[in-house]
């Protein structure tokens, strides 16, 4: 009786931090929410521009393809990047407040995800107006979804702590972020890939995910049970490893803070 | 015994060199040393409260008594020693946390309410009664970056109080905020709550504040109690240490 209260309480909180993020992250634009629709379309827009009449061949519904890779892209790096700094963003509140911390972690992942929930809207659009067939398939898409959830909320835990450390982490993570986005075969044909390169885009968990949403939206494949063996190890596997970090550090973060 | 504190020992690892960077670790991991050193903020502390006693804590400044209240609120664990107190009992009062000037009023009541332990329901049926008594009647809708320095701590001081008063309160440093009237309206409130027959224990470096409310009180002094009893006898050897009456 008194966790179900609590964990109400926690959802709660999460909910109004949730909200407060949202609004200071427009609190000075004029669209407002509207921009996370916005940006998914702009950006396809640009890179279509330039790479649609290149890749022809190869895939044949580029700006299709590439907002499927980006908007699961945007909400991984929205989620990491921002999360990795909820630690020492939020330190005077820690001290004062008796949650656990991993809250506002998981606030952060959150956002990101209401933030693709809108960007959805814009996929939608896009969906419907290049004729996009929808299949049963489609429902793959939580399950998908569901799954790089846990990995970013993994990934984030992982950074949170590791930034409370070494403030170096910061700049590293940009570019370690660059060159995994070129492996993550956002705007290319990645199974034109050969040799070693071929076989890191291949096992990059955000590949994996990438491609079995493409698979499930634009071809109504199901992903392979490979696939889905692989999507659920990296998801479950890097919560496990964000919350045994978590839990390891505890007491030095709360001194380091 | 509502609160007993038993031999805690609080002891912060300080890195020589602060390493904040990863390439300062790696420099000092090559050369071997990622010396610390110890930080003692609490050494050897024990004390009780009974239930219904109201406590009051003094020391100058960096004696380590903010340090006790966190361990005992649950924000830090100690390094040695123990705190047996029901944590669910425990709520430390304070203002404003979390309050972003990007928000209005209304949703910082919301998410300031949150953090400090209000349900939605709770914060949906006291809010009128939060707006009357921060004054804020019309401005609730506005931008708290639009507001008074007062205004803001009126309100957060509204919405910290509104509770019924929790089985144990803690308070670091007893609050009156806003203008002299308001001033005179918290510090009723306040009294009313560390009088309403609950379990208190606050810090102040007043004694004047400590005599006028207390009915027992600790001297914690480099991290170590260096007296504790009858508030008045308390107050006197630490007045005498420090030299003034403060």
């Amino acid at each position: 009786m008194r966790n179900k209260k609590k964990r109400r309480q926690y959802a709660f909180v999460i909910r109004q931090l949730t909200a407060r993020e949202m609004k200071r992250k427009y609190a000075r634009s004029y669209l407002g929410i509207l921009w996370s629709v916005l940006n998914p379309l702009l950006s396809m827009a640009v890179l279509s521009l330039i790479f649609s009449r290149m890749f022809q061949k190869s895939i044949d519904n580029f700006p299709i393809y590439y907002l499927t890779g980006y908007i699961l892209w945007q909400m991984f790096t929205g989620a990491t990047v921002s999360s990795m700094t909820a630690l020492t963003d939020n330190k005077q509140l820690l001290l004062k407040v008796k949650f656990p911390m991993e809250i506002f972690i998981v606030t952060r992942v959150y956002t990101a995800v209401i933030n693709l929930i809108y960007s959805m809207a814009a996929y939608a659009i896009m969906l419907a107006l290049f004729g996009v067939k929808l299949k049963g398939t489609v429902l793959w898409f939580p399950v998908i979804l569901a799954f790089l959830v846990l990995f970013s909320l993994g990934m984030s835990c992982i950074l949170a702590v590791g930034y409370v450390f070494f403030g170096d982490l910061k700049h590293l993570y940009t570019v370690a972020l660059t060159l995994w986005m070129y492996c993550s075969g956002i705007f290319y044909p990645a199974q034109q890939l050969e040799g070693f390169i071929r076989t890191v885009v291949f096992y990059n968990p955000i590949y994996v995910y990438i491609r079995c949403l493409r698979k499930t939206v634009m071809y109504g494949q199901i992903p392979a049970a490979g696939e889905f063996v692989q999507m659920a190890l990296w998801g479950g596997g890097i919560c496990l490893a964000g919350w045994l970090v978590f839990q390891k550090n505890r007491n030095r973060i709360m001194e380091r803070l | 015994m509502e609160i007993e504190v038993q031999d805690v020992t609080m002891q912060f690892k300080k890195a020589k060199e602060e390493v904040f960077s990863l390439k300062e670790a790696v420099i000092q991991k090559l050369k071997g040393r990622r010396s610390y050193e110890l930080f003692t903020a609490l050494s050897n502390v024990s004390f009780c409260v009974a239930r219904g006693e109201v406590v009051g804590i003094i020391g100058t400044n960096g004696s380590g008594k903010s340090t006790v209240l966190k361990i005992i609120s649950g924000a830090l664990l100690p390094t040695k020693g123990r705190v047996l107190v029901d944590r669910d009992k425990v709520q430390l009062l304070t203002l404003g946390a979390g309050f972003d000037p990007e928000l209005t009023g209304k949703e910082n009541v919301y998410l300031n309410g949150a953090l400090i332990g209000y349900t939605k329901e709770f914060l949906d049926e006291k809010y009128e009664e939060i707006v009357r008594f921060a004054q804020l009647e019309g401005f609730m809708e506005e931008k708290v970056r639009k507001y008074s320095s007062g205004m803001v701590s009126r309100l957060g001081f509204a919405v910290a109080t509104i509770r019924d008063t929790p089985e144990i309160l803690i308070l670091d440093e007893v609050l009156s905020v806003g203008d002299m009237f308001f001033r005179e309206k918290s510090e009723k409130r306040i009294r009313s709550m560390i009088h309403g027959g609950s379990t208190v224990l606050m810090v102040s470096h007043s004694t004047s504040v400590i005599r006028k409310n207390c009915t027992k009180a600790i001297w914690i002094e480099k991290g170590r109690v260096q007296m504790e009893g009858d508030t008045d006898q308390v107050c006197k050897a630490y007045e005498s240490m420090a030299g003034v009456k403060v």
